[in-house]
């Protein structure tokens, strides 16, 4: 029995993997775009939520990662001449190399500062483009290497690649935060200043996130617009990316694993409820998910995944330390959450 | 002779500019929430001028302004005691930025599926065109008289904070909200007016500058970075700090258009951005 | 009459219970002192009564009127007043801000601004300055004057001695003195054990959150009181 309980998660994985594989011959080409653009919208939720959920970096400006790794995708296969992937590796590695620099400025501005700050630098950015018409200005560019893809395999490998790229974010996120730097960054993330003092280097363990999560989104931003095969400094640099990536987090559940996959299956299914089933227009399901992730913040702040991991058998993907078996019997303390409120000391007197 | 202009109408906008921050450097020094709706509600304010002058059409829209900010005054205490006022206790700091950005997606796509996405102007009249000549330069009137009045609202804001009995409560609720309540004090409804008041004043700059350029419901996030601009270079919390910020803000923007028409408010940006990474204290440490 | 009557009062900070059982009460004109280590509950107690800890269970009674489940604004305009742990003055108010801020709930009664500066000389004079250019001492008198504008019946003073040289706090003390003559009843929450049951009519012992002895201050012996303070 035992036996089989142990290979249930590999069995899963597998026949998932199974599935995965398959799709593009089992849907239908629009169903196909639909995953692939729900599994690129999880990578950057998960790496939107390693920033604001276990790095303490709200950023309000993750859409210029986005924009930087489409274009920087577009004008290396223009330039270079080749099918647009083979030199998707370069998108990731440009945004980290961005972001690696934009980080030692942005660092010095705190909480509101630097959300505030890096969305100045996504605008600042997207102006750039817009005034330079080598990048195609205001206008935007085509994908003409597009051509260089068969056409029959383009959404199915768009598809695996939006998997693939999916499933590096959830489960390197995962070997992430269950390494040293995780560990480091959650202490970070509870309380920075006692992590200072016992000798986590702060600024290093969020740099790390920053530049793992702007590389993140930027491959993911590359492969989104692909699909498009076009890009605009409007839609590139379009602050709906990172409203998206804070709706799905907020309402799925900040600072854990699973919030995003919750949240993405939320955010989209509530998405073609409002337009296709109800014909509204596109602003109203972001007036109804704004208000659902209001509600959240609200009355939910950890959002709904804490609430339906009891009835889903417990936590898929934990990253959540204890202490050795014997240690906690001995404690015989209820196990807290991660995520520790400072000390509820009622009303102290200075709230700074 | 163009520059000294350029400059000069710069510094005019820029009381304007001033005033956007103003509203928001009053939440951020009181209560330390950074509301990221403030763009929204500075445009919706412009909205309400044009649904205003479709009802009252032999109204300046000047005269429309003290109307609206009325009306931005109570949805001000409506938006803290609703919702703000709920997370401003809470130790975490993001609650009330993703709490305010939620508020400000909503509004925005409120504001289009409403007014439409279209730009829409408020129309001056020949107010917007008149000009007069001040030391051999053409300086508009109506950029004049919005300096003067963002200067006059600055003065009234700051004597109410600091000759008032209301301005000392305000100002005793943002040093510490619990020992406050010892003085019977109801931090949460100070809070309210410190709200309505912000709104208001954020209102007026929103119908201002609807008069001079014209706006869509997306305008609001430009005119939010232009206000948390505003608040940061001047030094947080200050006043005519705050002032000063705009001021420089709108000299660069207009200087910058000068010199490259299809800049937007690049420069400004530009200048924000080494502003605040050489001095994160903010350019002007103006005691209030 | 009774003019605070506590029984039973339970606080808690979250899941930890800092104050079990407490039980105390002043009568109208008395100096209670309430005495105990750092960490005994003592702050705690104060905040409890003002409605500033919004965790307690048990009944509290202010002239009459139970304030157990109010919350601190509307406590303070029953005649309450305390003065702060810390001081905890308004940093970005002066002197005088600082004092009128205490009268915004006045009651009749004897104290005002000119009375208060009669108490401590040094205020009038400093009235215009930020209180962080004032002393720890003169710092304790704003706290006391900005309690006392209230007029209240019931002076809560939490570890006013704490940090102040000697002659400082004879001066502090000193001024106690004439506010009970006005007739304020007063808590003192001291460490300095010596201090306070000199200047008090009872004293309560607090240890770990619960009262281990209550009595007369003159009859109190100091073996008697170091089992109580320190639970040996």
């Amino acid at each position: 029995m035992t036996a089989v309980r142990a290979c249930l998660p590999w069995s899963i994985a597998a026949l998932g993997g199974a599935a995965l594989v398959a799709a593009p011959w089992l849907m239908g080409e629009g169903a196909l775009r639909f995953l692939s653009e729900a599994m690129l919208m999880l990578a950057m939720a998960e790496m939107w939520n390693l920033l604001a959920g276990y790095a303490g970096l709200v950023s309000m400006g993750q859409q210029v990662f986005v924009g930087l790794g489409a274009y920087g995708l577009f004008f290396a296969s223009i330039s270079l001449n080749v099918a647009p992937f083979w030199v998707l590796p370069l998108a990731p590695l440009l945004c980290a190399g961005v972001a690696a620099i934009v980080a030692l400025f942005m660092f010095r501005l705190r909480e509101a500062y630097f959300a505030i700050g890096t969305w100045v630098f996504s605008e600042i950015v997207s102006l750039l483009v817009s005034k330079t018409d080598r990048l195609g200005g205001e206008r935007g560019v085509g994908l003409p290497t597009a051509r260089l893809i068969d056409p029959r395999w383009l959404e199915p490998m768009t598809f695996w690649i939006s998997a693939a790229i999916a499933l590096a974010a959830v489960i390197g996120t995962y070997a992430l935060l269950r390494s040293r730097v995780g560990l480091g960054l959650m202490t970070v993330r509870d309380n920075d200043m006692a992590a200072a003092s016992i000798g986590v280097d702060v600024w290093r363990n969020r740099f790390i996130a920053f530049v793992i999560a702007a590389a993140g989104c930027g491959l993911a931003g590359a492969v989104s617009f692909t699909a498009t095969l076009y890009v605009a400094p409007g839609f590139a640099f379009d602050p709906n990316w990172v409203v998206a990536m804070m709706i799905i987090v907020i309402i799925g559940g900040i600072g854990t694993l699973e919030g995003p996959i919750v949240g993405v299956i939320i955010y989209f299914t509530l998405r073609e409820a409002l337009t296709v089933v109800f014909g509204l227009s596109a602003g109203w399901y972001l007036i109804g998910l704004g208000s659902v992730a209001i509600v959240a913040i609200l009355f939910e702040p950890d959002g709904l995944w804490p609430l339906i991991r009891g009835p889903l058998g417990g936590d898929w993907l934990s990253v959540r330390r204890e202490p050795p078996a014997a240690a906690r019997i001995a404690a015989a303390a209820p196990a807290g959450e991660m995520r520790s409120s400072p000390s509820g000391l009622g009303a102290t007197p200075s709230d700074r | 002779m163009i520059w000294v202009e350029t400059i000069v109408n710069g510094i005019l906008y820029g009381g304007l500019y001033g005033l956007l921050g103003v509203g928001l450097a009053l939440i951020v020094g009181v209560m330390r929430v950074v509301n990221l709706s403030h763009g929204e509600f500075i445009v919706l304010s412009a909205f309400m001028g044009v649904s205003l002058v479709g009802v009252f059409p032999w109204l300046h829209p000047l005269a429309l302004i003290l109307p609206v900010a009325a009306i931005a005054f109570g949805l001000g205490m409506a938006l803290q005691a609703v919702l703000i006022n709920r997370v401003v206790t809470r130790p975490d700091p993001f609650a009330a930025i993703l709490l305010t950005f939620g508020v400000a997606v909503v509004m925005r796509n409120l504001m289009v599926e409403v007014y439409g996405a279209d730009l829409r102007h408020l129309q001056a009249g020949r107010l917007a065109q008149a000009s007069t000549g001040i030391g051999g330069l053409q300086v508009g009137v109506l950029p004049l008289l919005i300096l003067g009045l963002s200067v006059a609202l600055f003065t009234a804001l700051q004597l109410l904070l600091t000759r008032t009995r209301f301005g000392r409560i305000v100002r005793a609720t943002a040093d510490n909200r619990d020992v406050v309540r010892l003085m019977g004090v109801n931090p949460g409804r100070v809070y309210n007016l410190v709200m309505g008041l912000s709104l208001a004043l954020a209102s007026v700059a929103g119908m201002l500058l609807a008069i001079r350029a014209s706006f869509s419901p997306y305008s609001g996030v430009e005119r939010l970075l232009v206000a948390f601009e505003v608040v940061v270079l001047g030094g947080l919390g200050t006043f005519w700090g705050a002032m000063l910020g705009g001021i420089t803000l709108g000299v660069a923007e207009l200087v910058g258009l000068r010199l490259d028409p299809n800049a937007g408010p690049l420069y400004a940006h530009l200048l924000f951005l080494v502003g605040v990474l050489l001095r994160p204290n903010g350019l002007f440490r103006v005691r209030t | 009459m009774t003019l605070l009557e506590v029984q039973a009062l339970d606080a808690f900070y979250g899941d930890f219970q800092a104050l079990f059982g407490v039980t105390l009460r002043v009568e109208a004109g008395e100096t209670v002192a309430l005495i105990g280590a750092n960490g005994a509950g003592k702050t705690t107690f104060l905040k409890s009564l003002v409605g500033l800890l919004d965790q307690r269970r048990g009944e509290i009674r202010f002239a009459g009127d139970s304030i157990a489940g109010e919350p601190a604004e509307r406590i303070a305009r029953l005649g309450l007043s305390l003065v702060p742990e810390g001081r905890l003055l308004f940093a970005s108010l002066n002197v005088e801000e600082n004092l009128l801020m205490g009268a915004l709930n006045r009651r009749l009664g004897a104290w005002n601004l000119a009375r208060v500066y009669e108490l401590f000389p040094v205020l009038r004079e400093r009235r215009r300055q930020s209180p962080n250019a004032l002393s720890g001492g003169q710092q304790h008198m704003v706290a006391i004057g900005r309690a006392l504008m209230s007029n209240p019946k019931l002076l809560l003073c939490d570890e006013i001695s704490l940090g102040l040289a000697p002659l400082v706090v004879d001066q502090i003390y000193e001024s106690l003195g004439r506010i009970r003559a006005e007739g304020a009843s007063i808590v003192l929450v001291e460490q300095d054990v010596k201090r306070a049951a000199g200047a008090a009519d009872r004293v309560y012992c607090l240890l770990k959150g619960r009262v281990t002895l209550h009595g007369p201050a003159r009859g109190l012996g100091l073996e008697q009181l170091s089992r109580a303070y320190f639970g040996t």
